[in-house]
């Protein structure tokens, strides 16, 4: 389909796990308009996804199905009454999609989204192997003070030592816990389908920690300049794993050297975040590529090229943009922004300026 | 540290003065029972900086038997703080004390003439037996 033809218009009938699916993927897809997605239950899975998307919802189909604009109505309901009055109150020049093609077509839906899912999550899998030595060398840290504090604690007879040691070692039991829990976030697969109040500053601080695994030297210093009480709507396991990819990418760009600036703030109901590395830059020819799937510049089996093809395909699934700057041998800076919720609790003060 | 040098100047004899350098204290304070217990005087450093100052105080630069370092630390980070001493004091010994277990990085530094690459958690005897060999290595430096 070319670009100058006129967008395909669909109204989409039932708002279930059916109708949500259906909605989710047609949010990606350039020449497809919404004009709006109608359930009996005015509570159903597919309406908050439609609002953050400024879809119109509505527990009446009538107006929908009336719509002299719409060229096609989807009707994913299974209800049996539907279908004739669908007939009876349609523009007759829209056409109707219901029964068992629709089923066909959301069996394809839900298996593209299935092979999307593990996308994400061989992604994720394989870039934990650039993480592995940085892993190990924050556990091993704590692991030795472990092994030997306990080990001292055997032959030790004076009993504030014995409580001395002990206390580091039960310090030093916590990083490891804490590295495991990291970890295990990150590897988790989303799968569930409610979207929730996703704490910004929570998510990026979380990013921050596990990315430190992704450097052998850290001479790296970061910038934090958060406006504090930001929130959006999303998946939080995605919108962690948009954060941890670019904040790697930029450390990785830097090799040992540099400074990572994060950045939020708040404007006409988008929330803004920016991320900026000084390190290598992106050449303008490259720059046009980073987005595209299996596009890498790391040597092979260092990066799957699919990080930022990930990105991308999770920050437009919430109705958010990305951009990007970048110049060579002097940085690059990613700006993200989505829309802004109001935040579920107070947050807390943020540092300024911190080692990574 | 003081009272280490005090110690050896008052005749007291000890195996010899190693110097730790790591960001962690309580990998500092590990490393200076095990070694303090096979009867060595250990000074601390938390990192590359701090080590070259720790290295250049009073009777130190003589005094100094054996290095110990991490090689990833804030500041000045252990390779280059390596890198110095090795240039500054090519006679005292060095150990490498990580938490990397990286075959390349290890080779790289044994070629360099490090005596030893540990990687954390290092068992009680082997970091013993290790600065042990620094030791003989320091004699033979001397000679």
């Amino acid at each position: 389909m070319t670009t100058d033809e006129p967008p395909i218009t669909i109204s989409i009938l039932g708002a279930g796990q059916g109708g949500t699916a259906m909605l989710e993927s047609f949010l990606n897809l350039p020449h497809i308009r919404l004009l709006g997605i109608a359930d009996k239950n005015p509570h159903a899975l597919g309406f908050r996804l439609a609002r953050l998307h400024n879809i119109p919802t509505t527990s009446h189909p009538l107006k929908l199905i009336q719509e002299d604009t719409v060229n096609l109505i989807i009707d994913v309901t299974g209800d049996p009454t539907l279908p004739p009055f669908i007939a009876e109150h349609k523009h007759s020049s829209a056409e109707v999609l219901g029964g068992t093609a629709a089923k066909v077509l959301l069996e394809l839906i839900q298996h593209q989204t299935f092979i999307q899912t593990q996308l994400f999550q061989s992604e994720k899998l394989a870039s934990l192997g650039t993480f592995a030595s940085g892993i190990a060398h924050d556990i091993n840290n704590p692991l030795y003070i472990i092994l030997a504090m306990a080990e001292e604690i055997r032959e030790e007879n004076h009993l504030e030592r014995i409580r001395e040691h002990a206390t580091s070692i039960y310090e030093a039991a916590q990083r490891i816990q804490a590295i495991s829990r990291n970890i295990t976030d990150y590897v988790r697969t989303s799968s569930h389908q409610e979207l929730e109040s996703i704490d910004l500053h929570a998510r990026l601080e979380e990013a921050l920690s596990i990315s430190r695994f992704a450097t052998k030297f850290r001479e790296i210093t970061v910038q934090k300049d958060y406006q504090n009480g930001l929130a959006i709507q999303g998946k939080p396991e995605e919108i962690l794993q948009v954060f941890i990819n670019l904040i790697t990418n930029a450390i990785h760009a830097m090799e040992e050297k540099g400074s990572l600036t994060i950045s939020t703030s708040h404007s006409n109901g988008l929330v803004q975040i920016a991320i900026s590395d000084t390190g290598s830059g992106i050449s303008a020819q490259n720059l046009q590529k980073i987005f595209n799937p299996f596009f890498s510049t790391k040597p092979k089996g260092k990066g799957t090229g699919l990080g930022l093809y990930n990105v991308k395909t999770i920050v437009k699934k919430y109705q958010g943009e990305i951009q990007v700057e970048s110049e060579e041998g002097k940085g690059t800076t990613f700006r993200l922004s989505f829309p802004s919720i109001p935040p579920i609790s107070p947050l807390k003060e943020m540092v300024s300026s911190e080692q990574p | 540290m003081a009272e280490t040098t005090a110690a050896m100047f008052g005749g007291h004899k000890t195996n010899g003065l190693v110097l730790v350098v790591d960001d962690e204290p309580d990998v500092r304070k590990v490393v200076r029972m095990t070694l303090e217990k096979a009867g060595y005087d250990v000074i601390e450093a938390e990192d590359g900086e701090k080590a070259i100052q720790e290295v250049q105080k009073g009777e130190n630069p003589l005094m100094l038997d054996v290095i110990i370092s991490d090689i990833r630390m804030p500041k000045i980070n252990g390779v280059e703080a390596i890198n110095y001493f090795q240039q500054q004091y090519p006679r005292v010994p060095l150990i490498v004390l990580t938490g990397f277990p990286d075959m390349e990085m290890a080779t790289g530094f044994l070629k360099k003439g490090i005596v030893d690459y540990l990687v954390k958690p290092v068992e009680k005897e082997k970091l013993i037996k290790s600065v042990a060999t620094a030791m003989e290595k320091r004699d033979l430096n001397r000679l």
